[in-house]
């Protein structure tokens, strides 16, 4: 889940949990629920200008990484599970999962440096902090709605995880590690995983300011983007068209029965038992979904405060029965036109319904099955062509290999879902937007295509500030 | 539609309230309602200003009706509390969870701040009362089984209480719920499975203040099976995330002193009282003077330990185990049986049963020692306090307390010198 304002928060304010009162065994653990290590903060897929053939999906963890964090840099954690999930036919259950496990290495456990000056890649014994992960593909089959056989092949092993990027005495030169950490793997499939620029952009204060209301709903830039100089941690893969698809063959073009999957993300943590009376009602059933994110902004935004811990243990196949009212009759479109007067339709949103969960027909919907059902899976057309230029406002620009058609490193998903609230594909058109336009760092043309992250030497957090232009749409 | 200027000054008085939403449904998607900045009209711009408290406040004055922007506040006080020390922030955070409450009975946030709240000022049926409440507001939410696992804890309802964690660790392991889960099994004597549920704590993390935190608890437990070499790599770790984190240097002082070191072991508990000053601190490091024969200094920090448990009095706290144990140890004993049975009607748990065993124990009342010795032993807990305390009562009961007391030296670590030298001569 993308907290807007953990990156923020955490710069704000750090959970103190000591205990308070008298005692010192009087434990006043801290009732957080915050957990970074576990937070997805986005998903990503699309079809690569370079890799056709592929579907390509990144994924990130860990909200708000300051490059400039240590002694306290910052990993995944070699106790969670960590998923990429691939729906190949539209019913919002796994049909191919990748599941990364990490495990950390400290060479020296006396020095408290996460690597001595000069380090440069990852057999340098001056690297001290080593993380490196394995891949389990798992495959599904079905049999009626609860039976399920689950297939695991470690894909991968041992590879490195790229390290935080701590600054240029300690990695000379970063990009070495960033090269040993792209890995290809013998079915086809490309991986890269460690520390990336968030690639996410918004502006978190100014939006909410009055002053910049009329670049809010002007959509005309001047936007500061809140995120940039920030870090996450990013898993990369580039998988073969046929070993996504339900048929194991190759997308032949749009049209194709094969060509259209769904995508999300989910991090899971250990279930134990508290005592022995409590085992035995538990067993078999060691993990527990903790974090996912497939659309961006579904949980903050469409979510109530209730059903947010739910909504993170819960599987997309349910999405419709638990949250499909919180779509239909969406709070935001209220509010937008309580205070904008903007004329967003506020009931009977079955275009937001389509658009973010079902898929457009003949675009990004599932072919052949039914409904089709409402599931917040991130559904792309592999056999529709990348863009020679993209719109950041993806389908709504005319631009139809874009979001919600998969979800690429660029498109203005903050725009382009406050316009669909406020009823654009209801010809409602509203120039509304927060007026951060891009990236604060152009991404790469090739994998794995997220920017690389500051450095903590080089650390300036929040300083890109969008250029102004005209509104968009114009005729808003 | 385009916005003239006209409009967008008539736009200006809608915006107030807009941004006062925006603040209750930014405050609430959060993670962790207590340390989200509000986003307020009336801060600068708009921006988190890095002080919640203050935030907080401009997200009152945007939004005077919303409940969600008192609860924030609340909890902004209850942090300021945490990281000073200084339980006056209880009293200004009980006014904010009132006025929280006032505007929105339901509200689940004001309700766990609330039940929080009580909970450290030790009312544990209040605490109790309130995470329920919140619960019924929220019954698909992690969080208030917190606020409810901690007060049944404290009642003594250890069924329930493994319930309710369980229940937690089922909708979202995590820091916390490990932690509790950990808890539990230290208190039932699953040693072995306290380690290993506070070491996944440990690894998921949060904050490096919670991390620090967890991560100390994981040396205190290594502490108590006489691993002292785990325990001091817990507490070292902790404090390379947090430099001077104050449970860590107390964890690293009590290696010091079982290892005969006094002296630094006093440097060590200085310092962490100088960056919080708890009283349990104070105590030790009183504790551990008297032992090194500073009898002056020793007198002067145990006198500084009774001025902050007034502060916490004061603040509306309830006198708790620890309180009763400092009566017991370094005050009026007979006040510490009273205080004790006092604890016990409140909170019938096996700690306040291991308090007032020992203020009988104190008070020449062996007999009547061994029994709420044996009561704070119903669990099967193996903490060495609780050992050493059972112990004692039976030595003075004109038994041998042998295996209690082998249990308390095996985790002499957590004792205080001169408990372990009781506890020696004891078994002679």
């Amino acid at each position: 889940m993308r907290k807007l304002l953990l990156a923020l928060a955490a710069l704000a304010a750090a959970a103190i949990a000591v205990p308070l009162g008298f005692g010192s065994s009087h434990r006043e653990a801290p009732n957080i629920s915050l957990d970074p290590a576990a937070d997805n903060t986005d998903t990503y897929a699309w079809t690569a200008k370079d890799a056709p053939g592929a579907l390509t999906v990144a994924a990130n963890w860990i909200p708000g990484e300051v490059p400039a964090n240590g002694p306290n840099f910052h990993g995944f954690d070699d106790r969670a599970h960590y998923y990429v999930h691939i729906d190949n036919t539209g019913d919002g259950r796994p049909d191919v999962s990748y599941r990364f496990q990490f495990k950390t290495q400290i060479r020296n456990k006396e020095s408290f440096l996460y690597a001595l000056p000069g380090a440069n890649g990852f057999n340098d014994s001056k690297l001290n902090v080593v993380q490196r992960y394995n891949i389990v593909r798992e495959t599904y089959r079905y049999r009626g709605r609860r039976g399920v056989q689950i297939k695991e092949k470690t894909i991968a092993r041992g590879l490195p995880v790229a390290p935080p990027n701590i600054g240029p005495k300690t990695f000379p030169n970063y990009q070495t590690f960033v090269d040993q950490s792209v890995r290809s793997l013998s079915d086809g499939t490309k991986v890269f995983v460690g520390q990336r620029d968030d690639p996410f952009f918004v502006d978190l204060g100014a939006t909410f300011d009055g002053i910049n209301v009329r670049k809010l709903t002007g959509n005309q830039g001047e936007g500061k983007d809140d995120l940039s100089g920030f870090n996450v941690h990013s898993t990369v893969l580039q998988i073969p068209e046929r070993l996504v698809t339900n048929d194991h063959k190759a997308v032949s073009g749009a049209d194709a029965s094969n060509a259209v999957v769904g995508v999300w993300s989910t991090t899971e943590r250990k279930r134990l038992q508290v005592t022995d009376a409590t085992r035995a009602r538990t067993r078999g059933n060691d993990w527990v979904q903790v974090s996912r994110l497939g659309n961006p902004l579904v949980n903050e935004v469409v979510i109530p405060l209730g059903k947010k811990d739910q909504f993170n243990r819960t599987t997309p196949d349910r999405d419709a029965a638990l949250y499909g009212k919180y779509v239909v009759k969406p709070e935001l479109a209220a509010i937008l036109n309580a205070l904008f007067n903007v004329g967003a339709p506020e009931n009977d949103r079955t275009d937001i319904v389509q658009a973010l969960l079902q898929g457009i027909p003949d675009l990004n919907q599932h072919k052949g099955v039914e409904g089709p059902p409402a599931v917040d899976t991130i559904k792309l057309n592999l056999g529709t062509p990348p863009a020679d230029t993209e719109d950041r406002f993806g389908v709504i620009g005319g631009d139809v290999a874009g979001f919600p058609n998969g979800r690429r490193l660029g498109d203005d998903v903050v725009d382009i879902e406050l316009q669909v609230v406020a009823g654009i594909l209801k010809n409602n058109p509203v120039p509304l937007g927060d007026g951060v336009d891009r990236n604060d760092k152009p991404f790469l043309t090739v994998f794995p295509y997220l920017a690389g992250p500051d450095s903590g030497f080089d650390s300036r957090p929040s300083t890109r500030v969008e250029p102004g232009h005209p509104p968009v749409p114009a005729g808003g | 539609m385009t916005l003239s200027r006209p409009n967008l000054i008539k736009l200006l008085g809608p915006l107030v309230v807009f941004c006062a939403v925006l603040v209750v449904l930014l405050v609430q998607s959060g993670p962790q309602a207590p340390d989200l900045p509000a986003l307020g009209a009336g801060s600068d711009v708009g921006r988190p200003s890095g002080d919640p408290v203050a935030d907080a406040q401009a997200a009152v004055r945007s939004a005077p009706g919303s409940a969600a922007a008192y609860a924030s506040l609340g909890d902004a006080y209850l942090q300021r509390a945490r990281e000073s020390g200084d339980p006056s922030f209880y009293t200004r955070a009980e006014r904010s969870f009132d006025a929280a409450l006032r505007r929105d009975g339901a509200d689940v946030g004001a309700l766990i701040g609330a039940g929080t709240l009580a909970g450290l000022r030790h009312d544990f049926a209040e605490q109790l009362r309130l995470g329920q409440e919140a619960r019924r507001a929220a019954p698909d939410l992690a969080r208030p089984y917190t606020v409810v696992a901690d007060a049944q804890i404290e009642l003594g309802r250890y069924d329930r209480a493994a319930r309710s964690i369980q229940r937690l660790v089922d909708l979202k392991p995590g820091l916390a719920a490990y932690a509790r889960a950990s808890y539990f099994r230290e208190l039932s004597g699953d040693r072995a499975g306290a380690v290993a549920a506070m070491r996944l704590a440990a690894s998921a993390g949060g904050t490096p203040e919670n991390f620090a935190y967890v991560q100390a608890l994981v040396g205190d437990l290594e502490l108590a099976r006489g691993h002292g070499a785990a325990a001091g790599d817990a507490y070292r770790s902790a404090l390379r995330a947090l430099p001077s984190h104050p449970q860590a240097l107390v964890g690293l002082a009590r290696l010091d002193a079982a290892g005969g070191d006094l002296s630094s072991a006093a440097a060590r508990l200085r310092r962490a009282s100088e960056r919080l000053p708890l009283t349990s601190t104070l105590v030790l490091l009183g504790a551990v003077e008297l032992a090194a024969g500073e009898r002056a200094q020793g007198r002067a920090d145990l006198a500084a330990a009774r001025a902050q448990q007034r502060l916490y009095f004061a603040a509306g706290a309830a006198p708790d185990a620890d309180a009763v144990l400092f009566e017991a140890d370094h005050g009026a004993p007979l006040r510490a049986v009273q205080l004790g049975r006092a604890l016990w009607e409140r909170a019938p748990s096996v700690r306040s049963a291991d308090a007032l065993g020992w203020a009988f124990v104190r008070s020449d009342r062996a007999a009547a020692g061994l029994r709420w010795s044996r009561r704070a032993l119903a669990l099967g807990s193996l903490d060495p306090v609780f050992r050493f305390h059972s112990g004692m009562a039976a030595h003075a009961a004109g038994r041998s307390g042998r295996r209690d007391l082998d249990v308390a030296l095996e985790g002499r670590g957590l004792l205080t010198p001169l408990q372990a030298k009781q506890a020696q001569e004891a078994l002679r």
